[in-house]
């Protein structure tokens, strides 16, 4: 580090232009957001002071609760699907087979595709006219069975949930397989020669040294699917029967569709709180003794 | 214990090639082999399928789904380039992106210098700052950044846009490019100072060279998720004639979506360029995009 003088200066007039961005158009929103959430908004352009009232309309909300709930099933299946995938060919992969070099080009590709894309390629193959589960259950003699994943109130979710595991399931593959790649050689070494083989090593050798990993891909998956939106707009809307409709739809449908600010800005300020509870608490759950090696 | 003996001769890599960590025989081998295969083809499969697709006329589709087309025709996607106005899309969503990495790669980088190489009281502090910015979900300011858009009539405007892009990419960006540049030796500093170079010409010619692929990484990482972005561009790009590709691409889809193999040749033609980024820069694209897995 080095000492200079009017250093002062040049360290603001260094943060300034990024720090300002930041304070105006992310930071000063979401302060604002709160106080729209305090108004009742009749139109787009007038308002009054309602206090907490939104607050207790959006808790007393049918569709609130039940996107509630929708959204907390579509984070932890979606982050448990994907921890586990993730986990499980990042571990495959960093035995470094013949072709993984291949393997690992292919999973990522639908991490870059838009969404759009993916919503669309993943709408055929549920769809009942050109997709290709139809003729798959057909040929099992299960045809009798099928009903259109998307315009079943039960299935809707986890259809939406299978497409957003695979649209990014490539780069939770590609975390794990890093922090595999960081674990010392010879620590694993040692194991072997210890005797430990097959699901022991994983569990005692590998899944303790790559803990940081895990907790990491876990918090920002979490958050991740917290905030998911685009895949259901594309997909679902949050049809049928509100059956997709997770909080960032709901805000979506609220604050653009019916026209009510207040009560959209209020369901912005509990997914803001959600995600920051998420990450303290992960943290705090998850704090385990970093093991030095 | 043929594993030890395969191991001991690749030292160079942590995990050595071949390595067995759990796999003893060569049944274990081959069932992760089935496994690797397929998730491939749980990849491959659909895209491959939207290809075939897009050469197929709407006719044969309905006759033939699965086989590859018996006549190939372009016209699919001379259809899809007009109907969808895809040349109007993508040079939209290209001067968003083009607007979105020159702002990041203007601001971030200072502001990581500043941290990482200036000792002062509040270092610590901004830091957490900025970074903590990483968790704050867009649907929390995306109603307050419609309402001040539209009061100070800045919608349908790609700069407005490309500037609230580059204020979302710069926590991200920070949180990169300080991770370069805590590394690089006090030294180089040091020697430069000697020789007389100011503060600019020491992060212009020494700083911003050496986290080379830091910036790179923010780049890509800002060109991806501008270029994908949806809900922002819907509500900040009402005007038919400044839509990005995904709006412009979800407003195709519904119009025509009886024309299933346009559709098809229109979504593979959006996904291009990213799909050129990718192919060409891959260990760049993966490293920028698993960054946030770096450390806590």
């Amino acid at each position: 580090m080095v000492k200079r003088k009017n250093k002062a200066g040049i360290i603001l007039l260094f943060l300034l232009p990024g720090l300002l961005l930041y304070i105006v158009l992310v930071l000063a929103p979401i302060i604002q957001g709160f106080i729209l959430s305090l108004y009742k908004w009749s139109t787009l352009h007038s308002s009054h002071f309602v206090g907490f009232d939104n607050y207790i309309a959006m808790f007393q909300n049918q569709i609130f609760r039940t996107s509630f709930k929708n959204s907390c099933i579509f984070m932890v299946v979606t982050t448990a699907a994907q921890v586990i995938l993730g986990f499980l060919f990042g571990y495959f992969l960093s035995l470094h087979l013949k072709g993984y070099r291949f393997y690992k080009t292919v999973y990522f590709i639908p991490a870059v595709l838009a969404t759009v894309a993916v919503g669309f390629i993943w709408g055929q193959i549920y769809s009942p006219v050109y997709g290709f589960i139809r003729p798959l259950m057909k040929s099992m003699g299960l045809g009798h069975l099928y009903t259109a994943p998307l315009a079943n109130g039960t299935s809707a979710l986890y259809a939406v949930i299978i497409v957003q595991v695979w649209g990014h399931l490539g780069v939770q593959i590609m975390m794990f397989y890093s922090g595999f790649m960081n674990i010392p050689q010879d620590v694993i070494e040692m194991a072997r020669i210890d005797g430990a083989k097959g699901y022991k090593m994983i569990i005692h050798m590998i899944l303790p040294l790559s803990w940081e990993t895990t907790k990491t891909v876990i918090i920002l998956q979490l958050i991740a699917n917290l905030r998911a939106f685009d895949l259901i707009f594309i997909m679902t809307k949050g049809g049928p029967y509100h059956a997709t409709e997770v909080l960032p739809m709901h805000l979506y449908l609220e604050a653009f569709q019916n026209i009510r600010i207040g009560e959209g800005s209020a369901v912005g300020v509990v997914i803001f709180v959600l995600c920051f509870l998420i990450t303290v608490l992960t943290r705090k759950l998850m704090a385990r003794e970093v093991i030095q090696y | 214990m043929q594993s030890v003996d395969i191991s001991k001769k690749n030292k160079k890599t942590l995990i050595p090639k071949n390595s067995r960590l759990f796999i003893v025989g060569k049944t274990s081998n081959f069932v992760v082999n089935v496994f690797l295969a397929c998730g491939a083809i749980t990849v491959i499969f659909p895209l491959l399928w939207l290809f075939n697709s897009s050469f197929k006329t709407q006719m044969e589709l309905a006759q033939n789904p699965w086989g590859i087309p018996s006549t190939f025709t372009l016209d699919n996607y001379v259809n899809a380039w007009v109907k969808g106005r895809m040349g109007r899309l993508l040079t939209n969503s290209s001067i968003l992106t083009i607007v979105t990495i020159a702002i990041t790669v203007l601001v971030s980088p200072m502001i990581a210098y500043v941290l990482a190489r200036m000792k002062f009281k509040l270092n610590h502090f901004i830091y957490y700052f900025v970074i903590a910015g990483m968790m704050v979900p867009i649907h929390s300011i995306v109603i307050p950044i419609y309402m001040n858009t539209m009061k100070w009539n800045m919608q349908n405007n790609l700069f407005t846009l490309g500037t609230v892009y580059a204020a979302f990419r710069v926590p991200i960006s920070v949180f990169i490019l300080y991770g370069f540049m805590i590394t690089i030796p006090n030294e180089l500093e040091e020697c430069a100072i000697i020789d007389g170079c100011g503060v600019w010409k020491i992060y212009s010619q020494i700083m911003l060279p050496l986290s080379r692929d830091g910036l790179i990484s923010v780049t890509i990482l800002a060109a991806l998720s501008t270029w994908n972005e949806l809900l922002l561009s819907s509500l900040l790009l009402s005007e038919p004639k400044l839509q990005s590709i995904p709006v412009g691409l979800m407003g195709f889809i519904s119009e025509y979506h009886a024309e299933f193999t346009q559709l098809c040749a229109g979504v593979l033609i959006a996904c291009i360029p990213t799909l050129v980024l990718y192919a060409v820069m891959q260990e760049n694209t993966i490293k920028g995009m698993t960054a946030g897995a770096v450390k806590g």
